[in-house]
């Protein structure tokens, strides 16, 4: 077959063969394995992104769960502060309830204690005048002053005596 | 170094270039294999003269500069393999950035070009993408080869022939088409032959843009006044952009039209 321009398929032929052939060694020369390697790289690089972000995942929800924790905990020591506080308030009422109550006893014992005494004390020296008066009119009774001053004196340190 | 001595280097070099451009163009030059121009640009284009055999069988120059390019990519890749990948690290060191990056790039492309269906797809244009690349800037070593009339020949690029531009463009064709027949059945394998002029543009692209800087390369170095510093540019301008682009555009067409015939429309 005579083709223009010196067209020879059997060089055509020629030339796919040293294609083909230099297509394949390329491919399994160089292609392949650089191909090969950037795809690796690839992977670590993808594998290391995600690592990094399942890292940031947790670390986000860690850190959310401390502060979770650490908000119920200000909340439980404001409660159990407010709990203390009140305790105290009521203990302390309770302490000044009594001590009050103590000293109104107190006073109370105190009180009685001094209106016994005092009427006691009236009724003793009720009970002196009285003698007083009828020593005196023992005295007016003794006609003698002087027998009747000694009677006096006898009668007087008598009473004292008796008295302690 | 003083203003006297600089001043006296200049002086020196300009003379020397005034000496040897004055010797160029004083002196005829007769061209030796008496070939004419016409001649060995039709040559470039049409291989009927200049013919290398390997095991008997007479092909044309870019064959066996596809060859040697193949050998060297695959030498290159097993070096890559054996020395450099085994030290691989997590953060790249310059080299492996640059291997990643090249990986990575035609990588991206079909991810971006073709998003249902790209692992295949990938590794063929990383393949196609390193090809064409390696095969244009080859044709700057100018590695030579003896021709069956036993005259030396440099090698071109190997998609400057017009078979290895049709193998390449029929292959990533035949890519497009059973990628559409894989993902989508009969329906993807239409989708692809609706474009049926893909493989011619896409080989005659590659054909005709490598073929250009061929062309050129030969036509400048045709002439001795012209071999002086225009090759630079030219080799630059034809070589280095045209494997730059040429690898680019044909991996992002394959790229693209694999992307449509594989399009999953249930998805839609």
């Amino acid at each position: 077959m005579n083709l223009p321009l010196n067209i020879d398929l059997r060089q055509i032929l020629l030339h796919m063969l040293n294609f083909v052939i230099l297509a394949f060694g390329m491919y399994f020369i160089l292609y392949k394995p650089v191909k090969e390697f950037m795809e690796k790289r690839r992977k670590i690089y993808e594998t290391t992104d995600k690592e990094a972000k399942e890292n940031l995942a947790k670390a986000d929800s860690l850190k959310k769960e401390y502060e979770e924790k650490l908000s119920f905990a200000d909340e439980e020591i404001k409660k159990s502060r407010e709990q203390s506080e009140l305790q105290a308030n009521s203990d302390a009422a309770k302490i000044i309830a009594k001590a009050q109550k103590e000293a109104e006893d107190i006073l109370n014992k105190s009180k009685k204690q001094a209106e016994y005494e005092s009427k006691e004390a009236l009724q003793r020296a009720n009970r002196e005048i009285s003698e007083i008066t009828v020593a005196a009119a023992k005295k007016v009774v003794y006609k003698d002053t002087r027998e009747a001053f000694d009677a006096f004196l006898e009668s007087a340190k008598g009473d004292a005596d008796g008295g302690k | 170094m003083s203003k006297k001595q600089r001043i006296i280097s200049v002086a020196i070099f300009a003379t020397l270039i005034i000496l040897i451009l004055s010797g160029i163009f004083l002196i005829k030059t007769p061209i030796n294999n008496a070939d004419e121009i016409s001649e060995v640009m039709r040559d470039a284009v049409l291989h009927e003269r200049e013919k290398i055999s390997i095991f008997g069988i007479s092909v044309n120059p870019g064959l066996v500069s596809a060859y040697t390019v193949t050998a060297i990519l695959l030498l290159l890749a097993l070096i890559i393999r054996i020395f450099a990948i085994p030290k691989f690290k997590i953060i790249p060191g310059k080299f492996q950035l640059l291997l990643e990056q090249a990986v990575g790039t035609f990588d991206s492309l079909a991810e971006e070009k073709s998003p249902h269906r790209n692992k295949f797809l990938s590794f063929y244009i990383f393949a196609a993408g390193s090809y064409i690349f390696m095969g244009t800037i080859f044709e700057l070593f100018g590695v030579q080869a003896v021709t069956e009339r036993g005259s030396p020949i440099s090698l071109p690029a190997p998609l400057a022939d017009i078979n290895g531009a049709i193998a390449l463009g029929v292959m990533s064709y035949g890519v497009i088409l059973i990628g559409g027949l894989v993902a989508n059945g009969i329906g993807g394998a239409l989708k692809a032959l609706k474009d049926f002029s893909l493989p011619i543009s896409m080989s005659f692209r590659l054909f005709g843009a490598l073929l250009s800087g061929a062309l050129v390369t030969e036509l400048v170095y045709y002439y001795y006044s012209l071999s002086f510093v225009l090759p630079v540019i030219v080799g630059i301008l034809f070589t280095l952009l045209h494997a730059i682009i040429q690898a680019y555009v044909l991996t992002m067409l394959t790229a693209q039209f694999y992307g449509e015939s594989t399009e999953n429309k249930k998805e839609e």
